[in-house]
């Protein structure tokens, strides 16, 4: 209902003629205006938050100018040439004790600059602090090229010659030719890698299932093998062949090389298959800086991660999370729904109940941690436990569903969020005017005809809220993954080309985790730093999108039911 | 509800009543199945917790004869296959322990063995004392192989160091310790002259090279009645005149020269001493008095540097001359006089269980992983199984003080596990309780004030124009996910709050004044506009937080220097002695409180939006004025509702893990200050669980600590939903 503020307006503007402070307290204004704050907190927390993450996480995909800094410091004169990724103030006292013999400095704070100065491999450390009064001189030249490399972060320099086979060339521009060459390299790195993830996991696979077939063979008593070592003789020269393929893809990739003066002005060779991608960033436009920006948000989405997770990409855990919440979803959505109708349709309403309905409200209270316990003591190492023992008996002592995995998170989650089905369910059939079940059943249904033809789908909107924010909940949750089945680093996705498909018993990747992971246990947090941001910018991105759903769904449920009813 | 399907209707097709049956049994079994699945979760739980508490027991499973009768000591192999007997005669027998025939025989020496030890802290190498020959050291090894399918055990006993002995001439006792590649031989000979002996580089197959000698001041002990022992880490030496108690603690981390000596006497007041045993490890000793006492007397860290403290004791009705003591934990076994054997723990001051050994042994010993005892008498062999799977717990080692090994006084402590095979693990509940309490405790403090102040504004004085945007709004505040405020309170807010601490802690006071100030100033204004501000209070206010709070942080040095006269962080530890810890309860209670304020501000609206309307007008109408009103009659009314949004609040700050994990150090101290951190419940499940091992007394523990996190989140979320319920039926009845 619309209805206007509980309290009308301003009563007590009658006898305000003349403000003092003592009769504005005595007509509470003051403690209204107090309320108000508290809201405009919440407002300023929650769209602070939500502003921080989206600015520092898009942020991080702009091609940010090469600066080239000369500064004085203690032990003398530097020249740094890298991004500016932060600047801020310190106290002075601060200052002082992190630089002991620090010169005399003015006024209380001191600014100092955060640069990303890359090369990690010959320059160390990769993100060094200026602070702003030792700075001499910055300028940005025009011909400062950023690598991104496979390995060892970024590379910051400028070209200096381009090697094929270790023999300089002259070109007519080498900076031109040198991307061209890259493109070479990375179209070389995808048939590399189309190899490797393709035919020869596809042979591992099947190496590895032959190995627990002949296993399970012997445990039989069967020692006749021949069919399976000529299958596996078989794989092993397909392994051999595809193997000598990659290997002449790699040394292809060892064909060129750059050589790239860094700003202390040494110079260093870059082999090319290292390369992922070179820019000039302090001469590009506008236009080709917004190209470059949404080329790396593609490949933040669509790539793997490298270096401990620190750079690409995140879609092993984007997937893993959808995948892992689909699953969820196809679990709860029966089991919730039948729980609700029974609850409310068929069990007979009493105090008992009305128990398990208190129950099952409390158990969406329930921290998600103690799900997780659950989850690892019953379904992993109980359930999953006999299921090894009874079915993968070859496999052993090696875990099949012994061990945390996709089916068991998905398990767990669902346990997790049945709860919010089961209400939201219920909150819809109870919404169902009893008129209309009476109608029908006068009319000669039976009782399943009147769930199925009537209730259901005039209960289905509230059905799909409490399923999407099912999902939310899921999409969201961490705590209890971490013990069922949740890993920094998944080797393989949970589904691939290889029969069955669908790898349940597989462990997977999460952006929820994946943010704990990166912002906690990353040996390199300056650099991860903003992957986290921008990990967690998408994540808080498809949580939004989905409770925005169920909000409106809601509403226009609302809307549709008051239509109905007059 | 519940409407009778009209079955009695003929007309009704059989298809049409099957289809109605079967929905009707497969909606009810799965209604069924959904609620047992829910009670499933708690039954399990207490499933895994309960063996915690079945009692132990120790039963005589089988009993041997044995031919020979000079059996020094005795062993067995991990899985309990095989019994190795030290006979003085040089020889080491393997029996199997089924049927204890001797499945194989190995000499070790010519001689005759006069005493063997166990070189400490190892479990399979020995030093034996040969006639005529010295110190001789041998190994003993089980193999298991594979022939195919059979498995098989080798054992075999050899010597060590290419039979290098150390000379044992005029040497009355001694004691070996052993580390990687050092060796330690303390000897104590006739004259009362003491020696350390250390051997540098030692490999098993090579021969001992010239020691490095260490010679301790002399004692005024009985030389004939005294024990030597090397103690932890082979850095302490006691020396016990065990006929009166007496003793000296040296202390030879140098071999170049002494460190402190202390003595002192393992027997006061008037009880008779009669032996010590070191317990795993070797930081304490157990030691037997003529009244049937045993004392536990641990290394403890006091003034005077190292010493010996009696930190707890058992009782039994006669005094005990025989005591052996477990391989990886701290339990032992006390036999007395008469035979009767007392299974008992240490750390958790228990005693187990009892059984009647009828005699006592001439050796016995537990096997490595003290599910069995094995005795050795004059003319036989006696097997006992030991049911002993938790010893370490006991209501006042969860949640009392507990004196540890090592350490100066009784103390809540919980430190789960360690690197070291000796260590006592430390399983006390309190502090990590304290700690769940002390982050909720500051969550509630944020977010219970501006939550339920929010919900008022929101549900009383709010125009309809800005709550449709604010009530969502906030509910998708609740859906954000918590691994997300936990990441930026530990990254980034934790370092702000750290170097801008006076400013965050003057926006308490800053802020709410603030607005007030500007709020006094609009009612400067012409009535006709103030009239308009009515509503929106809440948006104007937002601009106005927004530059106090810039204006406060930009200015934090400034600030502080005003105040404090010094950085703020400085003052707090110069003048309070208050350390300052990165991650700690004020970024925990921001943050915490942030995750917990939708929670309580959607139930508490929902509360006081329900206030009957005409409750609000009577009490107008009456000449009351709005905050009046809103005091006495609609806050009074949804009292029991906000009571329960704060119950429900409660509940998820207790269980709340990800922000905890990531913004505390997760240390599990207990302090109250504000500036250090803590570790909760669930985060410590979070840490811990997936390394624990399966059934372990540990794992047991941390699913009770689920437990007790289930059930106090269930206790809470019932009080609120009964609450709540009799809320709904006062309004319908008012």
């Amino acid at each position: 209902m619309e209805t206007s503020e509980k309290l009308p307006q301003d009563s007590g503007a009658f006898h305000r003629q003349r403000v003092g402070i003592g009769s504005w307290f005595k007509s509470g204004d003051p403690w209204i205006w107090l309320t108000a704050t508290a809201v405009g907190a919440c407002i300023v927390a929650v769209l602070g938050l939500l502003g921080l993450i989206a600015f520092k996480g898009l942020a991080h995909f702009w091609p940010a100018d090469v600066v080239t800094i000369d500064y004085e410091g203690d032990s003398g004169r530097f020249r740094v040439a890298g991004e500016v990724v932060q600047r801020e103030f310190i106290g002075r006292d601060q200052y002082l004790e992190a630089n002991s013999n620090a010169t005399a400095i003015e006024g209380d704070q001191v600014e100092r600059w955060m640069i990303k100065s890359g090369n990690r491999k010959i320059n160390a450390p990769d993100f060094r602090w200026v602070y702003r009064h030792e700075i001499v001189q910055q300028r940005k030249d025009r011909d400062m090229i950023v690598f991104e490399r496979t390995e060892w972060g970024n590379a910051y320099g400028k070209l200096v010659d381009v090697k094929e086979h270790g023999q300089s060339i002259s070109f007519d521009d080498p900076w031109v030719e040198l991307r061209q060459r890259i493109e070479r390299v990375s179209d070389l790195r995808g048939q590399a890698r189309r190899i490797q993830k393709g035919s020869i996991n596809r042979i591992n696979y099947r190496l590895e299932k032959l190995r627990l077939e002949k296993r399970s063979r012997e445990l039989k008593g069967v020692l006749d093998h021949t069919e399976i070592e000529n299958e596996r003789e078989r794989l092993n020269a397909e392994y051999v062949v595809e193997e000598q393929r990659l290997r002449n893809i790699m040394n292809q990739l060892e064909r060129d090389e750059v050589v790239v003066q860094i700003a202390d002005g040494r110079t260093s060779t870059v082999p090319l298959r290292d390369i992922i991608r070179a820019w000039q960033p302090n001469q590009m436009s506008l236009w080709s800086k917004l190209g470059h920006y949404f080329s790396s948000i593609w490949i933040f989405l669509s790539q793997e991660s490298r270096e401990a997770n620190t750079e690409g990409g995140v879609f092993p855990a984007l997937f893993g999370t959808v995948l892992m919440v689909l699953l969820m979803s196809v679990l709860v959505t029966p089991f919730g729904v039948v729980a609700a109708l029974y609850l409310r349709e068929y069990a007979k309403q009493g105090p008992f109940v009305q128990l398990i309905r208190i129950a099952v409200n409390n158990l969406a209270g329930v921290p998600s941690i103690v799900y997780g316990v659950f989850g690892l003591g019953f379904f992993v190492y109980l359930v999953g436990g006999s299921i090894d023992d009874l079915f993968f008996e070859a496999a052993q002592p090696a875990p099949t569903f012994g061990t945390p995995g996709l089916m068991w998170a998905s398990l767990t989650l669902a346990l997790l969020t049945v709860p919010v089905v089961i209400v939201s369910t219920e909150e819809g059939l109870t919404r169902i005017p009893s008129e209309l079940r009476e109608g029908s059943l006068a009319l000669g249904a039976t009782k399943a005809e009147t769930m199925f033809k009537i209730i259901l789908p005039m209960a289905s909107p509230s059905i799909l809220t409490g399923i999407i924010l099912a999902i939310a909940r899921a999409a969201g949750e961490v705590a209890p993954l971490m013990l069922v089945g949740v890993v920094k680093l998944a080797p393989t996705l949970p589904i691939d080309g290889n029969f069955p498909f669908l790898h349940l018993d597989r462990k997977f990747m999460h952006l929820g985790f994946h943010i704990y992971d990166l912002g906690f246990q990353s040996p390199n947090v300056d650099a991860a730093r903003p992957l986290v941001f921008a990990t967690a910018f998408l994540l808080v991105l498809i949580i939004v999108a989905l409770n925005l759903t169920a909000i409106t769904l809601r509403n226009r449920l609302e809307a549709r039911y008051r239509g109905a009813m007059l | 509800m519940t409407e009778t399907t009209p079955q009695h209707l003929p007309s009704l097709s059989r298809r049409r009543r099957l289809l109605d049956g079967a929905t009707r049994h497969v909606v009810g079994a799965g209604g069924v199945a959904v609620i047992c699945a829910i009670a499933l979760i708690m039954g399990y739980l207490i499933w895994v917790i309960v063996p915690m508490l079945a009692p132990s027991s120790i039963q005589h499973i089988a009993s041997h004869e044995l031919s020979v009768s000079h059996t020094l000591h005795v062993a067995t192999d991990d899985t309990f296959e095989t019994a190795t007997l030290i006979g003085s005669d040089g020889i080491v027998e393997f029996r199997d322990t089924e049927n204890f025939e001797t499945v194989q025989e190995s000499r070790i020496t010519e001689g005759e063995i006069e005493s063997v030890k166990a070189i400490f802290p190892t479990s399979d190498t020995y030093a034996a004392r040969v006639d005529n020959q010295g110190l001789l050291f041998f190994k003993i090894a089980h193999v298991v192989r594979f022939l195919g399918e059979e498995r098989r055990i080798e054992n075999s006993a050899t010597t060590l160091f290419e039979d290098s002995t150390i000379d044992l001439q005029d040497v009355v006792e001694y004691d070996v310790y052993r580390s990687d590649t050092t060796l330690r031989v303390a000897l104590l000979h006739a004259d009362g002259s003491l020696v350390v002996q250390e051997y540098a580089d030692v490999d098993d197959y090579f021969e001992l090279e010239e020691p490095r000698e260490l010679d301790l001041p002399p004692w005024n002990g009985a030389v004939e009645n005294t024990q030597i022992i090397i103690g932890p880490r082979g850095r302490w030496l006691f020396e016990i005149d065990t006929s009166n108690g007496e003793y000296r603690l040296l202390d030879i981390a140098s071999i170049r020269r002494v460190g402190q000596v202390i003595e002192g006497s393992l027997a006061p007041e008037e009880s008779q001493f009669i032996s010590a045993t070191p317990v795993l490890g070797r930081y304490s000793f157990l030691v037997a008095y003529e009244s049937g006492q045993l004392a536990h007397w641990s290394l403890t860290p006091s003034e005077n540097g190292t010493n010996l403290e009696r930190i707890r004791e058992f009782s039994y009705r006669e005094p005990i001359p025989k005591l052996v003591t477990e391989h990886r934990r701290k339990g032992f076994l006390a036999i007395d006089r008469d035979g009767l054997a007392h299974l008992g723990y240490t750390t958790s001051h228990r005693t187990l269980a009892k059984i009647n050994l009828q005699q006592l042994p001439k050796v016995i010993e537990f096997s490595p992983r003290a599910d069995r005892l094995i005795a050795v008498h004059e003319d036989s062999i006696e097997v006992y199984k030991v049911t002993n799977k938790h010893p370490e717990i006991s209501w006042s080692t969860l949640w009392g003080k507990v004196w540890y090994e090592g350490y100066e006084e009784p103390v809540h402590s919980w430190q789960s596990s360690s690197a070291d095979t000796d260590f006592e693990p430390k399983f006390s509940l309190t502090p990590l309780l304290f700690g769940t309490i002390k982050a909720a405790f500051y969550a509630m403090l944020v977010a219970t004030p501006l939550a339920i102040m929010g919900a008022i504004y929101t549900a009383v004085f709010m125009s309809p124009g800005m709550r449709k945007f604010i009530k969502p709004g906030i509910e998708i505040m609740a859906a954000l996910p918590t691994v997300i405020l936990g990441f930026l309170a530990g990254l980034w807010l934790a370092p702000i709050v750290e170097t801008h601490l006076t400013s965050i802690l003057l926006l308490l006071i800053v802020l709410p004044l603030g607005v007030l100030i500007c709020a006094f100033l609009t009612t400067f204004l012409p009535r006709v506009v103030s009239a308009r501000f009515d509503g929106w209070y809440a948006a104007l206010s937002v601009p106005i937080l927004v530059v106090l709070a810039y204006l406060t942080l930009t200015n934090d040095a400034w600030l502080s220097n005003l105040i404090f006269g010094m950085d703020a962080k400085m003052w707090f530890y110069e003048k309070a002695g208050i350390d300052y810890d990165q991650r700690n309860a004020l970024v925990i209670g921001i943050a915490m409180g942030l995750a917990v304020i939708p929670t309580i501000f959607s139930i508490s609206e929902d509360a006081i939006y329900g206030v009957p309307q005409h409750l609000v007008h009577g009490s107008l109408a009456l000449g009351a004025t709005r905050w009046q009103t809103l005091v006495r009659v609609v806050l009074l009314t949804a009292s029991p509702g906000i009571f329960s949004a704060v119950m429900i609040g409660l509940g998820r700050a207790v269980g709340e893990t990800m922000i905890v994990l990531m913004a505390t150090g997760n240390t599990p101290i207990m302090d109250v200050n504000i500036f250090q951190g803590m570790r909760t419940f669930a985060a410590n499940i979070a840490v811990e669980m997936p390394e624990s091992e399966v059934g372990s007394t540990h794992f047991r523990i941390l699913f009770l600590t689920a437990f007790v996190l289930f059930a106090l989140t269930f206790l809470f979320n019932t009080i609120a939903e009964v609450v709540r319920q009799r809320l709904r039926s006062r309004y319908g009845n008012l």
